[in-house]
Parts: C-alpha cells; sequence; structure tokens
C-alpha cells in the first residue's frame, strides 16, 4: 500500500515546492478566490433573502393566515376555543386581550397602538422573533414591533399610555418581528386590561392557519366559517395575511434585479480572473514541468501536481471566503429582515456550500484545460513552451510607440498588453466588469436617491399634519373647527410657502375591479413633487394624474378619459399624466373641484406644507402644535429622508460593488506579477541600461494603462444600461413606471470621471507588482530567468 | 586613487548569504583611463560579480567601488540608474537585446532612458550602426540578424551614451571563432579611440590577444594580475 501512496503524493510534495516558490502568486489566488467566494456567497444569500422572503419567514414562524379580533363580550373563552376545531383550521392560537391605544414618547404623541397580551412570543401561530431584549415578564413592559433605532424608542426606553387613568408607563424590554403584524406591541397578558381606556368595550385576538388560505376569496371564507362558529357580531375585524404579504413584497421584490445583476457580474468576475490567475500559473511554471518530466513525472502526475498547486491556495481561499461572505451576509441581512419586516434572515445553509464549492470546481476547472496541455506535452516542449511571448506579437505596437512623443518607459508600458493578447483581453474584461460595477453603483444609488425623494416628498413636503395627535383616540374623528383650526394655524405662520389639503376616499373607475384611492387636493398641489412618468401634473378643471397600477389595470393611456364614480357624483375625467407612486393599489390624483364629492370632511387625510427657505421644519412643526393645542386629534411632523428600503439598497451596492472591484483590482495585481515573472530578464536589462526605479514603474503601471482606458470606453456606456434596465426592473417589480429623471443620472462629465474608475482599479492593481519590479535589483533580475 | 584610475574597488567583500563564502573576500583592484583590463577565473571564482559591482548593479557588502571618481556602493537605486546610462556600457554574452525592438530602437533605447532628445540620439545611433557596419538593419529586429551582428547591435547600445567604461561579460562567449576574432578587433579598435574596457572572460586567448593586463580571481580573491606583453 505505500508505493502508490508515495507515487501520488510525491506530486503534491513537489507541487508544494512550487507554491512556496511562487509564494505572492498563491497569496495571490487565495486572496481572489477569497473574494469571490464571499462575493458568491453574499450574492446567493441576498438573492434567497430577497426570493419570496415573506413566504418563507411566513413558514419558519407559523404566519397567521387570519387575524380575528372579537368582541369579547358576546364571545366567551370556550366559544373562541371551540373555532380551533373548526373544519379548515389547521392551527389556532389565543385568545389574546387586545387593546388600542394612544401613547406618548419622550413627550412627544407616538401614534396609536394595537397592544397585545401574550405568555410568551412562540405558538402554534404567529412565532414572534425576538429581535432583541426579552419577552415581557411583568407588569409595565412591553415588546414593540420592528427593531430600535431611527431616533424612536430603544430598549429601556419608555412609553406613556394616554387616554387612560394614571397614564401607565411601558419599558421597551424588547424588539420582535410578527411576520403578519398580528399587533404593535406585546406586553403581559393580565396587562392588556390595565391598559384599555373607560368605556372602550374588551377585545381579544384568535389568530388562525387554515388549509386554504391562498387567495383573498379562500381567506374571506375562512373568516366567514369562523364568524359563523361565534355569536352575531362577536368578530368585529379581520386581517388577511394577504395584505401583509403585498406590503412586505412591496419593498422586498424591488432589490432583486440588482442583487441579481451584481451576482452576475461578480460570477463572470470570478470566472475571468480565476482563469486567468490559474493558466497564467500553470503557463509560467511549464519550465518547471518540463525539468520535472526529465526526471520521471508522468503526465497524470503532472496533471496533479499543478491542479494541486492552484488548489491549496484556492482551497484556501474558499474556506476564508465562505466565512467572510457570512461575516459580510449577517449585518446585510439584518438590515434586509428589517425592510422585509420578516424577523430575522440568516445565510442559508447550500449557500454557504453551493458558493465555496462551485468556486473551488471553477478553479480546478480552470486549471485542468493548462495542466493536462502540460501533462501532454514533451519535455522539451514544456521547458520551450511559455517562457516568452510568441515571437512577432506586439512588434508592431513597440515601432509606433517608440515613434510617438511619449516618454520611453511610457511607450514600452504602452505596447506591452500586444505581446500577450489573450492575457490582455481577459484583464480588461475584468477591469471593465469591476468599473461597470462602480458605475453603474454610482449611477443606481443615485438613481435610488431620486426615487427615495420622489416617493418621500421629503423635500417637497418637509411637513405633514396628520391625525395622529395628542387629542386622538380609537373611533375619534377631528371636528370642523379642529379642521378649520389646521388651516388658520399653516396659514398665520411666516415660513408657510405652500399648504394644501389632502382629501382621499375609495373611488370607483370602470374596467377596475375594486376600490380606487382617490386623491384629492383642494388647491395648487403641483409643488408637492410628484415624479411625472408620462404627460403633465393636472392643471385644467376635469384633468387627472393617475398611477402605474391605474393605468395597468384600467387598460387606459394619458389622454384617454375615464368615468370616475366618487359616491356622490359620476364625473368623467381626462388623464393629464402618469405620476410615480408606486404600489399594487391604484390611485388617481386630482384637484377637489374634479372630484366632487371627496372633499368632505371625514375625508381629510393630511395638510401638506412647504416652507420658505430658510425655515426649520422642526422649528416650524413646533410652532404649529403649539397653535394647534394639546387636544387637537392634528399634529404636524417634519419628514424625515429616505424610506429604509432605499437606504438598505444602497448600502449593498456599496458592498457589492466593492468587492467587484477589489476582485478586479486582485485579477490585474495577478496579470501584471505575471507579466512582471515572464519579463524579469528584460527588467534586468532595462534596468542594466539605466532604467530607473521611477521609470520602471512607469513602464509597469503602463502595461494596465492602455487596456483600462479601453475598459472605461467599454465600462462607461455598459454602466448606464445595465442601470436603465436594473431600475427599469426593479420599477417593474413595485408595479411602477418612473420618471426619465430616475435613469439620466449620468450627465456626461459626471459620466467621464466615474470612467476612471477603470483606470483607477487598474493602477491600484499595478502599484504593488510595479513596486517590486521597480525595486528588484539588476543583478538579480538578470540572473532570475 | 590615482589621477588616472577609472575604477577602483577598496577592501571590497561581496556576501550572498549569511554564513556562506563570499563571492568576493577582501578585494582591492583599479583599472586605469583608457586601460584594457581583463578578468578571468574559473566558476564561481567571483568574476560576475566584480562586473556586477563595478558596473553598479548590485552592492557591495563592505568596501567601497569608485567609479569615474564617484563612489557607487552608496548610491540610491535611482541614482546606480543613473551612473550606469552615463557611466556605464555593458556588453552581454548573450546579447540580452529586447526581441520587441527594432536594431535602432535597441540602440537608442539608452539614450533615451538618460533624457537625450530623439534627434540628438537618433543621430548618435545612425552613427554608432554604421561604425558597427550593421546600419542597413536599422529597422530588422534582432532575431533576424546573425550572432556577431547581434553583439555588434550590443556593442553600438552600450557605446550610445558615450560612456567612459565599457564593460564586457564574455563578449564573444557566443559566437563563432571567426566572428569571435571580428567582435575582438572591434573592441581592440574602441580601446585605440581611447575606450577603457573591462573584459571578464574564459578565454585566454581572448584576454591575452587584448588586453594590457589580466587581473585572475580565484574563490572571490585576487590570485594574480599579469600584464600583457
Amino acid at each position: 500500500m505505500s508505493w502508490p501512496r508515495r507515487y501520488w503524493l510525491g506530486p503534491v510534495r513537489t507541487a508544494s515546492g512550487g507554491m512556496r516558490r511562487h509564494k505572492v502568486q498563491a497569496i495571490a489566488i487565495g486572496l481572489v478566490v477569497l473574494v469571490s467566494t464571499a462575493s458568491a456567497t453574499l450574492g446567493l444569500a441576498l438573492l434567497a433573502a430577497s426570493n419570496a422572503p415573506f413566504t418563507r419567514a411566513f413558514g419558519t414562524q407559523n404566519g397567521a393566515h387570519v387575524t380575528v379580533t372579537v368582541n369579547a363580550a358576546r364571545a366567551s373563552t370556550a366559544d373562541l376555543a371551540a373555532t380551533s376545531h373548526l373544519a379548515g383550521v389547521t392551527a389556532a392560537a389565543g385568545p389574546f386581550s387586545e387593546s388600542v391605544v394612544q401613547t406618548q414618547f419622550q413627550g412627544q404623541p407616538f401614534g396609536q397602538m394595537a397592544l397585545a397580551g401574550r405568555a410568551s412570543p412562540g405558538g402554534p401561530v404567529d412565532d414572534v422573533v425576538l429581535n432583541a431584549g426579552h419577552w415581557p415578564d411583568g407588569p409595565g413592559q412591553v415588546v414593540l414591533d420592528g427593531s430600535a433605532g431611527g431616533g424612536g424608542p430603544a430598549l429601556g426606553s419608555t412609553i406613556t399610555v394616554t387616554g387612560v387613568p394614571g397614564a401607565p408607563a411601558l419599558v421597551v424590554v424588547g424588539f420582535g418581528d410578527s411576520v403578519t403584524n398580528t399587533a404593535d406591541g406585546w406586553v403581559t397578558p393580565g396587562e392588556v386590561a390595565r391598559l384599555r381606556a373607560p368605556g372602550v368595550p374588551q377585545s381579544t385576538q384568535m389568530l388562525y392557519r387554515f388549509s386554504h388560505a391562498a387567495s383573498y376569496g379562500e381567506v374571506r371564507a375562512d373568516v366567514t366559517e369562523v364568524s359563523r362558529a361565534l355569536p352575531a357580531g362577536a368578530v368585529t375585524g379581520a386581517a388577511s395575511w394577504l395584505a401583509a404579504q403585498d406590503q412586505a413584497t412591496g419593498n422586498g421584490a424591488i432589490m432583486e434585479p440588482f442583487v441579481v445583476a451584481f451576482a452576475l457580474i461578480g460570477l463572470v468576475m470570478a470566472v475571468l480572473i480565476v482563469g486567468n490567475v490559474v493558466s497564467g500559473a500553470v503557463v509560467a511554471s511549464y519550465t518547471r514541468i518540463g525539468v520535472l518530466k526529465c526526471i520521471g513525472l508522468s503526465p497524470a502526475q503532472v496533471v496533479v501536481t499543478y491542479l494541486s498547486r492552484v488548489g491549496w491556495p484556492a482551497l484556501a481561499g474558499c474556506l476564508v471566503g465562505v466565512v467572510a461572505g457570512n461575516v459580510l451576509a449577517a449585518p446585510v441581512l439584518h438590515n434586509s429582515a428589517g425592510a422585509y419586516g420578516v424577523g430575522s434572515q440568516q445565510v442559508p445553509w447550500w449557500a454557504s456550500v453551493i458558493a465555496p464549492a462551485g468556486m473551488f470546481a471553477l478553479v480546478l476547472l480552470a486549471g485542468f484545460g493548462p495542466a493536462l496541455r502540460a501533462g501532454r506535452l514533451s519535455a522539451a516542449e514544456a521547458i520551450a513552451a511559455g517562457r516568452a511571448p510568441r515571437a512577432g506579437r506586439g512588434y508592431a505596437a513597440h515601432r509606433l510607440a517608440a515613434r510617438l512623443r511619449l516618454r520611453r518607459p511610457a511607450g514600452l508600458g504602452l505596447a506591452a498588453p500586444f505581446a500577450r493578447p489573450a492575457r490582455t483581453a481577459v484583464t480588461l474584461s475584468a477591469v471593465a466588469f469591476g468599473a461597470t460595477a462602480v458605475i453603474f453603483a454610482f449611477g443606481l444609488s443615485s438613481s435610488l436617491s431620486r426615487a427615495a425623494a420622489s416617493q418621500s416628498h421629503s423635500a417637497t413636503i418637509p411637513v405633514r399634519v396628520e391625525p395622529f395627535g395628542p387629542g386622538g383616540g380609537p373611533g375619534q374623528m377631528p371636528t370642523p373647527a379642529q379642521d378649520a383650526a389646521v388651516v388658520s394655524a399653516l396659514r398665520t405662520q411666516p415660513g408657510t410657502r405652500h399648504e394644501v389639503t389632502l382629501y382621499g376616499n375609495g373611488v370607483k373607475v370602470p374596467g377596475i375591479a375594486g376600490t380606487v384611492s382617490a386623491q384629492a387636493y383642494d388647491g395648487d398641489a403641483a409643488w408637492t413633487g410628484y415624479g411625472v412618468i408620462a404627460g403633465h401634473w393636472y392643471g385644467a378643471p376635469g384633468e387627472v394624474d393617475v398611477n402605474t397600477a391605474f393605468l395597468d389595470q384600467s387598460g387606459l393611456a394619458v389622454g384617454d378619459t375615464a368615468t370616475v364614480n366618487t359616491g356622490t357624483a359620476q364625473v368623467t375625467v381626462r388623464i393629464a399624466g402618469e405620476v410615480f407612486d408606486p404600489g399594487s393599489e391604484p390611485r388617481v390624483f386630482a384637484s377637489t373641484r374634479t372630484l366632487p364629492g371627496v372633499a368632505s370632511p371625514a375625508n381629510v387625510e393630511e395638510y401638506d406644507v412647504a416652507l420658505r427657505p430658510g425655515v426649520s421644519a422642526d422649528s416650524y412643526v413646533q410652532a404649529v402644535n403649539g397653535a394647534l393645542g394639546a387636544k387637537n386629534p392634528w399634529q404636524a411632523t417634519s419628514q424625515q429622508d429616505g424610506v429604509k428600503f432605499y437606504t438598505i439598497a444602497s448600502g449593498l451596492v456599496s458592498v457589492l460593488a466593492l468587492m467587484v472591484a477589489v476582485a478586479a483590482g486582485l485579477g490585474v495585481l495577478n496579470t501584471v506579477l505575471m507579466t512582471t515573472r515572464d519579463r524579469v530578464h528584460d527588467l534586468g536589462v532595462f534596468k542594466a541600461l539605466g532604467m530607473r526605479p521611477g521609470q520602471v514603474l512607469t513602464m509597469v503601471v503602463c502595461w494596465i494603462a492602455g487596456p483600462a482606458v479601453v475598459a472605461a470606453a467599454v465600462a462607461a456606456p455598459a454602466a448606464v444600461a445595465l442601470n436603465n434596465a436594473t431600475v427599469r426592473a426593479m420599477a417593474g417589480t413595485a408595479h411602477t413606471g418612473i420618471p426619465a429623471s430616475f435613469t439620466q443620472v449620468f450627465p456626461p462629465s459626471r459620466l467621464a470621471l466615474l470612467s476612471l474608475a477603470a483606470v483607477a482599479i487598474a493602477v491600484a492593481g499595478a502599484l504593488l507588482p510595479a513596486s517590486w519590479a521597480a525595486r528588484a535589483r539588476p543583478a538579480v533580475a538578470l540572473h532570475a530567468e | 586613487m590615482g589621477q588616472d584610475d577609472l575604477i577602483r574597488l577598496d577592501n571590497v567583500t561581496k556576501t550572498y548569504q549569511a554564513g556562506a563564502p563570499p563571492a568576493l573576500a577582501d578585494l582591492s583592484m583599479d583599472v586605469a583611463a583608457g586601460e584594457v583590463a581583463a578578468v578571468m577565473g574559473p566558476s564561481g571564482s567571483g568574476k560576475s560579480t566584480l562586473l556586477n559591482l563595478v558596473a553598479g548593479l548590485d552592492r557591495p557588502t563592505e568596501g567601497t567601488v569608485t567609479v569615474a571618481g564617484r563612489r557607487i556602493d552608496n548610491l540610491s537605486e535611482s541614482g546606480l540608474a543613473r551612473f550606469r546610462a552615463r557611466h556605464v556600457g555593458i556588453i552581454f554574452q548573450f546579447f540580452n537585446l529586447l526581441d520587441d525592438l527594432t536594431v535602432e530602437d535597441n540602440v537608442l533605447l539608452p539614450a533615451q532612458l538618460a533624457g537625450a532628445s530623439r534627434r540628438v540620439a537618433r543621430a548618435r545611433a545612425g552613427e554608432l550602426l554604421e561604425r558597427m557596419g550593421i546600419e542597413q538593419h536599422r529597422d530588422d529586429y534582432p532575431a533576424r540578424l546573425s550572432g556577431g551582428q547581434r553583439q555588434r547591435v550590443a556593442i553600438a547600445r552600450a557605446l550610445v551614451n558615450a560612456p567612459e567604461l565599457l564593460l564586457a561579460d564574455e563578449p564573444t562567449g557566443a559566437l563563432d571563432t571567426a566572428t569571435g576574432l571580428a567582435i575582438g578587433r572591434l573592441l581592440q579598435q574602441l580601446n585605440a579611440d581611447g575606450q577603457t574596457l573591462v573584459l571578464v572572460t574564459h578565454d585566454a586567448a581572448l584576454a591575452d590577444r587584448y588586453a594590457a593586463r589580466t587581473i585572475r580571481l580565484l574563490d572571490g580573491r585576487l590570485a594574480a594580475a599579469g600584464v600583457a606583453a
């Protein structure tokens, strides 16, 4: 048994010797594979995270298909318990007592919250994922839905429940996520009674999973079944998991296009770089192969030797890379889970297997061809092969460069890539992909930033007045006097530039199933800043704007007319424009004069305010709220920048672009390293003839500068096209068109500047080997061949 | 250092690896301006090390090396490169021409690296190619030339910056006898025109024929110095 072991292990040991002799190249192979594996792991994890994350989280957290709210006075605990045995019910949890309360945080209104009393986060239905802290284990404690941060409560913060005798305080002891948002917070079961306002009926919630709940129709049938099983009037409300899914996927699916784009770039980059590195390493070692063959190595042993030589550093790179990918993915997925509202997300186990295994297989595949060729070469051919560029290649380029008015080292460097056209092409591609990723990242961030600004209106509507003030409460409507007080307060504020009242109500439009959300302004609202995709903002009487979902569902186009039934009137309107308002809900925007009946006091949604230049939103808000007083349900708030999704997306884009750029830089480093090895003797000659270290540095950097300029020329239009395609694909998943301005983020000057990324990547990658070449002693270089 | 010395080595030792015997040990010698000195010795005697130190391609472990009136053992890499470009021309056994440059571009290269204008460099290169008898090959690539022609190109390249010192490492070692003799005569002619020349060679006949003085090395030490008749 010892003979075959020695027979096969010998070549591996030989290879290790070779690896030690080429430490830098081994390290470079390891690093490229590391970055590629980490990138692939992160990419796969993100793909998994963005691929139906809600469905996965719904499954793992036993999400509630239906959350039924019950008037506890009309149904006993036994009645409710009996519903868990209804046909079609596969699991049930509850009853959990519930109270809807008004809250304050740090003395400011914090809005209305539905608090459920639960003894533990787990259970057969709606397994709440605790993100931080602990579950309430005594009175005065609350776990909030979501996560800490953003200026809201943190662990240990206190929230005050208003409108309840004694204004009880609740300490935030944890944060959790319910996949179907069954409550805004959880307290101990005994706490709920204390939080109920006097006169408000006691309510409880039951959570169900059904065998058939795939559609709204099935869910309605399930709710009807439960309602029938309980005393009449017991069920006061029911929330479907499908609504929560719509909300979650509206955020989540939008990420898929750019994650896919980066994953594809990363994969192609990895193939190019690894292939270049491995074949270059094998080709650079043909002489050694020839020598080994001379002393008796068989072709199979040569193949094993060379696959081993690239395999060991690659294996190390794969192993470290998968760990790095997991480490990098953790914070990203934490944010992503927050965006999807699905509690937590982990790197799936298969991503941690497929990424390194695939990358390792890729390395071996890339190395197998050249290794096989080396194995089949005769000893004499192997010694001769790969030592220098094939005679004749690049000579014309050198002749031309010699005649240009360039410093001689620069000319020599610029002509050098033509000696190894295949290697140059692969390196050029890697740099082009890296630069494309960087330019694309900048473009996508700009596009996302414009979309965020357009969606949040934070720039155009810095202040909104909404009915969540301290004077509000469950079922309480602002009075006409309170409405008038708002208008008066806004008009008397010197900082007010524009103010407009927004009314909202459901309307019917023939051709669209269900209700269309109508947004009617009682004055000029062009300044509210909706991004116009086509047409223009409404102006003339009878004109409306609609969102993309409206056009998609109605089959109408900009310029068409539509009939709108507001409940009190039926009017014919002309569609003046399509505006950016993502989501699957059809919406129509118009003047209150165009949509009669919508502007009733009960339909006032909010008051939108634009400020005069130099006016602070916070001080304005303070002044308005002071004028409104503590008993007014209307409350002014300043709008914060950005929608959380856009912040996360921009962060992801940056991380992915950085990884791709690093991989491209390593690819350049390898190419330059291989070229310096190929040309080490020439470098010695140059030095012997008087080439100074600075000139050597210039020459070596120029080896890659030419391909980098070409890569920049390729990358710029590629990145613009990729950005356009990705933004449009993202918009498609969000059921919206996009204004042209979202993709027009590359003015020529900026594109030219960004294109320098290719040169920056190339120079950064080349500098290290170039400085090694510059520092090498000429006597050593002359004898290093 | 004597007034006429172009090269002077004082107590030079060169060790490549700690603990290993030195390639050169406490060597002191000098070469006068206008002289042809041959350095001879068996393999491993330190000939190439001596040439590398004089050419500024390497630095001594101990001792001082002075060439053309300037200490070079303490120069930076950039300083050494400038020194080589201005003061030293090197001829290699295997020519070390750059295959992807034409004959003319090979010859021009040291002048361009030293910052000479293209017009001046081309004039000087043309003059040298003519003097070497290879002007008709100026646009050819080295691979198309014979060994003797390549060595002539290498000599032209070594002389393009008009260096005070020409170092030749086995200049006829890769050539047949007749071509070797022709190259030898060319070097002799250069010396007659005042060029200082140091020949490193195994070839005793070459040394006897062309060198005024032979410096013999053995195990990194000076074995003997003889003067040709």
